[in-house]
């Protein structure tokens, strides 16, 4: 068995969201190949278990249920405008999906495939181009694209025509992501989307998108809809990469300029080391 | 690992199995395989897999002449070259972005492909071709189990989908298909139910 990673294996993931969890019924997980029982009892105290072992690290934030594995070396990522008080926490359940984990961050990241995949939500055709963008190393770790520009006809529940978006990317965490997006309402202010992936098996994951929105008379149950009909667009696209694992070999891809962001997520990972969802640039590629 | 012998022509599809406009997802020996149609009716046979970032080109869409990616809309033409890339549309493709092109051969109502094959793809009585048939056996035991028992009245060919799994298509040499779609099957039953 290839051992685990200790990146992912001593870092926090989200292994459950509160208002998903259910006294009458033990909610069956799994994180890093360790199969979890998560338990809400009739007075809302959570309990995650394992099977083969004493409990795990546990934690609550953001409505989610955080575990680590090992020994924790840092805290639960921070999200610093969470705690902002007009800026109400909106989880927006958590989805299966047949990919590995930095195959579904790299795909958060990349500006290319909206006016295709998300057509007429978060692009269209022909305002394909992507303009150029900057990214930086940020200096805890991770990378910043900033200066990304995309034409949206419906960038958000609330958009009420097409506008020229600016975004933010962060990647802070091998498996977390957020971008920062021109609220169509206030214009001057950020709409905050994060995607924390649940590293399930190498080549499956669970994401948990949350959202820090400003409230523009969005219903929680509509900007969880737009949402949850975002991400099972990028879905079928995510299934269907091939190797499930993220190569991060130079060259084993091909990028253009427009992946600037995909390829400094790739060279990061690369340089921490990391080995779990991807295919390391000294590993020759197995068979998908 | 693929268990494919170089030189050889396997048959991988039926033609009537690429109308136009489609894009027929199969596998060859563990390799995944897309094929398409061109519009002057000419099959082709690439990877099952853009470049770019690996997603199936057989999620995607014919667009004349062009095959396009489903992720990024790359588009690439009849000789796996991409074209047009339109994240930057003035961007000159470098030629290094191609998709990866397996040989093509058209006889006896298949699409034959495989591992640099010589020649001509074998020769076949004139008949009208069944559709495929998959068996959950590995290509070498079915080829063993009709060596052993043939069937009469059908050509036979095999395309080894991977280590476990075979499509078998046959050909019938007489106007009785039902007969022979019926020897076929219960080939696959004998084959799935032995021990």
């Amino acid at each position: 068995m290839t051992p685990v990673d200790p990146i992912l294996w001593n870092d926090w993931h989200p292994v459950a969201a509160r208002c998903m969890l259910d006294p009458a019924r033990a909610h069956e997980t799994m994180l890093l190949g360790v199969p979890l029982v998560v338990t809400i009892n009739a007075d809302g105290t959570i309990a995650v278990q394992r099977v083969d072992h004493a409990a795990p690290h546990q934690d609550e934030r953001y409505g989610l249920v955080w575990v680590c594995l090992g020994t924790p070396t840092r805290e639960i990522l921070p999200i610093p405008e969470a705690d902002e008080p007009d800026r109400p926490i909106v989880v927006v359940g958590s989805v299966g999906v047949r990919a590995s984990g930095p195959r579904v961050i790299e795909n958060f990241l990349d500006l290319g495939h909206l006016g295709y995949v998300h057509a007429r939500y978060l692009g269209d055709d022909p305002h394909t181009r992507v303009l150029p963008y900057t990214v930086e190393p940020l200096p805890e770790g991770g990378i910043i694209a900033t200066q990304c520009k995309m034409f949206q006809p419906q960038a958000s529940p609330a958009a009420t025509e097409g506008f020229m978006v600016d975004y933010i990317y962060k990647v802070e965490r091998p498996l977390a992501t957020c971008l920062y997006k021109a609220n169509p309402v206030q214009r001057d202010r950020f709409d905050i989307i994060f995607l924390i992936v649940q590293p399930v098996t190498e080549e499956t994951s669970i994401a948990h998108p949350l959202l820090l929105c400003l409230p523009d008379g969005t219903t929680p149950a509509a900007l969880r809809a737009f949402q949850q009909t975002i991400f099972m667009q990028d879905k079928p696209i995510l299934e269907n990469q091939v190797p499930k694992r993220l190569p991060l070999a130079d060259g084993a891809e091909l990028p253009i300029a427009a992946d600037k962001s995909s390829v400094a997520y790739r060279r990061w990972l690369s340089a921490i080391g990391l080995t779990w969802g991807v295919i390391r640039a000294d590993e020759k590629a197995r068979a998908a | 690992m693929s268990g494919l012998q170089p030189g050889v022509w396997y048959a991988i599809a039926a033609e009537h199995d690429l109308p136009k406009d489609h894009v027929y997802r199969t596998m060859l020996g563990g390799h995944e395989l897309a094929a398409w149609r061109s519009t002057d009716g000419a099959v082709h046979v690439w990877e099952d897999r853009c470049p770019h970032r690996g997603v199936r080109f057989s999620l995607g869409e014919v667009v004349g002449d062009e095959l396009r990616c489903q992720y990024h809309a790359w588009r690439f033409g009849k000789t796996g070259a991409c074209t047009f890339i339109p994240a930057q549309p003035d961007l000159k493709v470098p030629r290094t972005i191609h998709a990866a092109v397996w040989p093509v051969a058209l006889s006896a109502g298949l699409v034959w492909s495989g591992i640099e094959p010589t020649g001509a793809p074998p020769e076949l009585p004139p008949g009208a071709v069944l559709r495929a048939i998959p068996i959950a056996r590995a290509a070498a035991s079915v080829a063993h189990a009709l060596v052993k028992e043939p069937l009469s009245g059908l050509a036979l060919v095999l395309q080894p989908l991977d280590e476990t799994a075979t499509i078998v298509r046959g050909i019938a040499l007489d106007d009785d298909l039902v007969r022979a779609d019926h020897a076929l099957l219960a080939l696959r039953r004998r084959l799935e139910q032995a021990a």
